[in-house]
């Protein structure tokens, strides 16, 4: 009796692993990463604190702007965890304030690089051969304006307008201040091409890849092919820019305040606070010591969280 | 590559007259004029001195004024006093220019050592240094790394004075300063490695990483296998094609560290252009904000061209 082969039964023999999606194995690989965990974790802590701050005051102690002036130039004490500063206002809550404020900064800014970066970089690419053309120009331009200056003159442009966005009065969206979006506009419009020349870039690569190509032989819409094909393989190039990028609005933010161009007193952003304590810091070092320690410590945990996402995300680079 | 370099020579004029049109409605988008003050000016003399300062006319006027004197080569004066914006740039920026061209020395040179070093010896003792300083060097910019180096430096060992500095007889026909410099070295070091310290730490890595790329090469392999020794192989084969990455950032690092200096003038009291420019923004100076502006922006855009030249030089692969 010859036995004819037969077709090896893939449902009998399959080797059993469970079945993990892009994102799955993604999380899988970034938990690996000890490093990256590690900074996550210490970035939702200090995020998670000065949230905290800002809702309790059992955490925060003291305000921001509440003076003292007997208890001026402190040095950390189990009344002020980190000391007091010249005019007797608690550091421990002015840093968490300003720490508040320049993660807001950090975020928002990111969001809107992001949100203008994507939509002109899929413009770009996917708009045609003049639109590809102008937006181009358009990057190309504003790589030839000094970033720090731009944002400079923009924050100014916009500093001190009312912003009617619903109503009147300072706070148009609760817990985001005129200058604080004064500041996030200023940064993100200067910021954006970066982002746009990336997506444009590996949307361009996208259009030629076989699987694009194989969905629209088959007749797929253009709006299905960008939706199901090409957004999700932009977006883990996206998301390890945005881990690099929040870092980067924060210190264009802090650099800002250092040449006391942010919030105005008596409010602090970390930049703001490194000014005024470098001014102090032939009596008081310990004024500018604190946020220096803040900012160096939210830049090494974003590179590492960004470094972990990047291996993490990238199924080239696994090890 | 003479027509690439003429077309790209050629492409900047319409660049730079956007920066110059943007810039120039940007500027007088914020809000507040040159003469606005606390008290304000009575009527007769602010509209004598719009008068002087041609701001009397309408935004169209003033901006087609301000080209025509650009096209003149003319930036205009400085409304806080009188001097003209060419001789502020021409005082201010040699200074800048000293200190970008420090850092940038400084950071090449640390980079570079820094970077090979690690990549010849791999997960050995200096390239975990290495590895360790590039990280830590990406956390510190420039104005968290100056309260740390005036207070470890200046205060705690007394080794440099920044409260006493002298920047000298400063001008651009007058090379003296080099000379300057070197008489007054403490008052250079702490600016030149506040400023230089993030590049170095970035030029480590790309080096660090291209070397590594380099040394791993099939070439490498075979001039080994003919028996050059080490040094030879690492001098004449590694390191001039390891350094063609680190050539393309090595042009906006130097951009960036020429225009971007103003937080360390700023930290260490130094009368840079960058110092000005924040005192313009701040007075709504509006000659002295365009020409800054418009300064930087054709230094930035010779970089960019010059290093994508440079490159084609370098790789012999690319053709323009």
């Amino acid at each position: 009796m010859s036995t004819i082969a037969q077709p090896f039964d893939f449902t009998q023999q399959q080797v059993h692993t469970k079945q993990r999606g892009l994102w799955s194995q993604a999380f899988l690989r970034l938990r690996q990463n000890r490093l990256a965990v590690i900074s996550g974790a210490v970035l939702g802590f200090i995020l998670l604190l000065s949230v905290l701050a800002e809702a309790v005051p059992a955490v925060r102690r003291y305000d921001y702007d509440e003076n003292n002036y007997s208890v001026i130039d402190q040095k950390p004490s189990t009344d002020h965890f980190l000391g007091t500063d010249n005019l007797g206002r608690d550091m421990w809550s002015r840093l968490l304030q300003g720490t508040l404020f320049s993660l807001k900064i950090g975020f928002l800014a990111e969001a809107v690089v992001v949100a203008l970066g994507i939509t002109f970089g899929m413009l770009a690419a996917l708009g045609g051969k003049k639109t590809d053309q102008v937006v181009v120009w358009i990057t190309d331009m504003a790589y030839a304006f000094p970033d720090l200056l731009m944002i400079i003159l923009f924050r100014q442009v916009l500093f001190g307008r009312a912003w009617p966005i619903i109503g009147t009065g300072d706070p148009q969206l609760p817990g985001f201040s005129g200058v604080l979006i004064a500041t996030v506009l200023a940064i993100s419009f200067v910021s954006w091409v970066t982002v746009c020349r990336l997506v444009r870039g590996q949307i361009l690569s996208l259009k030629q890849s076989d699987y694009v190509m194989a969905a629209r032989s088959i007749g797929a819409s253009q709006w299905r092919i960008v939706r199901v094909h090409m957004l999700p393989n932009t977006l883990s190039t996206v998301i390890v820019a945005v881990t690099f990028g929040i870092p980067t609005r924060i210190f264009a933010e802090a650099a800002l305040g250092f040449i006391g161009l942010s919030v105005p007193a008596p409010f602090a952003s970390l930049g703001t606070l490194v000014n005024d304590g470098y001014a102090k810091i032939y009596t008081n070092n310990l004024l500018v010591i604190w946020p220096c320690i803040m900012i160096a410590v939210l830049m090494l945990c974003f590179t590492f969280l960004g470094d972990g996402l990047r291996d993490a995300l990238d199924p080239r680079t696994r090890k | 590559m003479v027509g690439y370099t003429i077309r790209r020579i050629l492409a900047l004029i319409p660049l730079l007259l956007a920066v110059v049109t943007v810039t120039f409605f940007l500027m007088h988008a914020v809000q507040g004029g040159p003469f606005d003050s606390d008290r304000p000016l009575n009527e007769a003399t602010r509209a004598r001195l719009e008068e002087k300062y041609n701001l009397d006319g309408t935004l169209g006027e003033q901006y087609v004024h301000y080209m025509r004197n650009l096209a003149n080569a003319d930036l205009g004066v400085s409304f806080s006093n009188d001097r003209p914006v060419r001789a502020i740039i021409a005082d201010r920026f040699p200074v800048s220019l000293h200190l970008g061209l420090y850092a940038f020395a400084f950071a090449i040179t640390f980079g570079l050592v820094l970077g090979i070093v690690a990549a010849l010896h791999q997960n050995g003792r200096w390239d975990y240094v290495t590895v360790f300083l590039s990280t830590v060097g990406a956390a510190l910019p420039p104005f968290i790394l100056a309260p740390f180096l005036v207070w470890t430096f200046a205060l705690k060992l007394d080794w440099f004075n920044v409260l006493s500095s002298d920047y000298g007889p400063i001008s651009v026909t007058d090379w003296s300063w080099i000379w300057h410099d070197m008489t007054h070295l403490q008052q250079m070091v702490l600016p030149t490695v506040a400023l230089g310290f993030l590049p170095a730490a970035f030029i480590a890595r790309v080096t660090r990483a291209s070397m590594l790329e380099v040394l791993r090469q099939d070439y490498i392999r075979t001039a080994r296998s003919k028996g050059l020794d080490h040094f030879q192989v690492v001098m004449r084969h590694a390191i001039r094609n390891a350094l063609i990455p680190v050539l393309t950032i090595a042009g906006p690092i130097f951009a960036g560290l020429i225009t971007g200096s103003f937080i360390i003038e700023r930290a260490f009291s130094i009368p840079g252009l960058g110092r000005s420019f924040i005192e313009s923004v701040i007075n709504r100076d509006y000659g002295v904000i365009m020409g800054t502006t418009v300064f930087f922006a054709v230094i930035i855009s010779v970089m960019n061209l010059l290093v994508d030249l440079a490159y084609a030089i370098v790789d012999p692969r690319i053709r323009l």
